[in-house]
């Protein structure tokens, strides 16, 4: 291989770079905790909601786990407009991976809710406890055990998912990481040390979340 | 008048397969009712029933002189207010801690002083020999450690009336004793308590009445040398033997 490596050229970008993770993070964030409530009332409408309600949330989840994210995210950036709603990218993205990740968690916080002890949910009754109540105390904290990983595991996934930010010219990490290099051309290092910043990212993120599923929530998972 | 009286009880899990066809029994303040019989009998089902966790579909609960309609949210919690199960499985809040399990009720539901309910949630565990276990889950005790936090738990509400399912079937017989030891307490304190066992000897020992059933009905009630020495009916007499030749 006769390539010359010339870092210098990608990091001297890399503030800038830094600054794109920073946004990267905040989506994936707010995609995540967005998700995460469409999916508690998808998870809830499906195991409680009359048969109405059933289909609705079955419609919604099979529609968008079976589409790509992407062609979503084109869908809400070039379809809407037709109808009169103009969404700048950055909100077009956001929402896209919202709805995207509360089908998939509907499903993840689905499999939480089957795994509480009916006989549990019974002492909850017996003890003077409200269906509402029942859910704060007993389920939730349940689930949120039970859940902890898978939910790790896909806040780790949306994270590296914002990454198709960059089609729409949000600049977050890769759309910058594009930015530089359509400048320099020093496609490999950027995306070198692009990569490497998306490595930190998730490392230290399961890292963190690790340790408050071990302090927190009693997980018994292995760090790395 | 009694304390809670059971009228012509009857309740189904499907419509047309009675569990209970009937039932009678009167419990008394300070009465320990024990229910024995075959398995299948009832005897669980009757304390569900009690608990509004099988809605009857026949017959009559009076509570303290107040009628109970399983129907009505209002009626349930005044039930729920005077009666607490232990249930032969425990089953104890898996993410909370001793304490937790023990002082949730009071606190969040009963909306009484927490740090009132707490302090007698440590008397009630050192009662049943667990003051050592308060930061402890469920998944780190034993089968009679958890039993015992579940009777903690169930008295951490004041009931006037304590109903107890089996609550040694699923244990290991070295730690039957630590959990009927818990109960005798219970008992010289004066506790109403419903209990459905099958530690004959215990029964003997603590009930004031037993009453016996067989497919969902009461075969016999009487005090426990009536049962045990000189059962009336055929039914019992059969049952008696067969338990006491072993």
């Amino acid at each position: 291989m006769d390539y010359t490596f010339q870092f210098g050229e990608a990091t001297r970008h890399l503030p800038y770079l830094l600054g794109g993770a920073w946004l990267s993070l905040q989506i994936g964030f707010l995609a995540f905790w967005g998700g995460a409530i469409i999916g508690l009332l998808g998870a809830l409408g499906k195991e409680w909601g009359g048969p109405v309600v059933r289909g609705l949330v079955n419609a919604y989840v099979v529609f968008f786990t079976n589409t790509p994210g992407l062609v979503q995210i084109f869908f809400l950036v070039y379809a809407l407009p037709e109808v009169g709603i103009l969404l700048p990218p950055y909100w077009a993205v956001l929402i896209g991976l919202i709805l995207n990740s509360g089908a998939y968690l509907t499903e993840i916080q689905r499999a939480g809710f089957t795994s509480v002890r009916r006989t549990e949910l019974e002492a909850a009754e017996t003890l003077g406890m409200s269906l509402m109540q029942s859910v704060r105390y007993v389920v939730i904290p349940h689930i949120a055990k039970v859940l902890f990983a898978p939910l790790s595991n896909f806040y780790i996934w949306i994270v590296l998912g914002t990454s198709m930010a960059a089609i729409f010219g949000v600049e977050e990490l890769t759309g910058r990481a594009i930015n530089i290099s359509s400048s320099n051309f020093r496609t490999i290092e950027v995306f070198i040390i692009t990569a490497a910043i998306y490595i930190a990212i998730t490392v230290v993120a399961s890292l963190i979340l690790a340790l408050i599923g071990r302090h927190g929530f009693r997980v018994k998972a292995k760090i790395f | 008048m009694p304390h809670l009286e059971i009228t012509d009880l009857s309740a189904a899990y499907e419509a047309d397969a009675k569990v209970l066809k009937d039932v009678n029994m009167t419990v008394d303040k300070g009465e320990i009712v024990s229910l024995i019989g075959p398995s299948g009998s009832g005897k669980s089902t009757l304390l569900r029933v009690l608990m509004g966790l099988l809605r009857p579909v026949g017959g009559q609960v009076v509570l303290d002189g107040d009628a109970i309609d399983y129907t009505s949210k209002s009626s349930l919690r005044h039930v729920r207010d005077r009666c607490a199960i232990v249930f032969q499985q425990y089953n104890l809040f898996q993410n909370m801690n001793v304490m937790r399990n023990v002082s949730i009720a009071p606190i969040k539901i009963k909306g009484w002083d927490k740090k009132t309910v707490e302090a007698e949630a440590a008397d009630l565990l050192a009662k049943v020999g667990l003051a050592d276990k308060h930061k402890a889950y469920p998944d780190e005790l034993s089968g009679g450690q958890q039993q015992r936090v579940a009777i903690a738990r169930a008295l951490a509400l004041k009931p006037e009336v304590l109903l107890l399912d089996e609550v040694t079937s699923a244990l290991d017989p070295e730690l039957v004793n630590e959990v009927l030891d818990a109960i005798r307490v219970l008992a010289s304190e004066g506790m109403t308590m419903i209990i459905v066992s099958h530690e004959m000897a215990f029964v003997r020992e603590v009930s004031s009445k037993v009453v016996m059933m067989d497919e969902g009905t009461v075969v016999e009630a009487g005090p426990p040398a009536q049962i045990f020495d000189a059962p009336k009916t055929r039914r019992a007499q059969e049952f008696v033997s067969k338990i006491l030749r072993h």
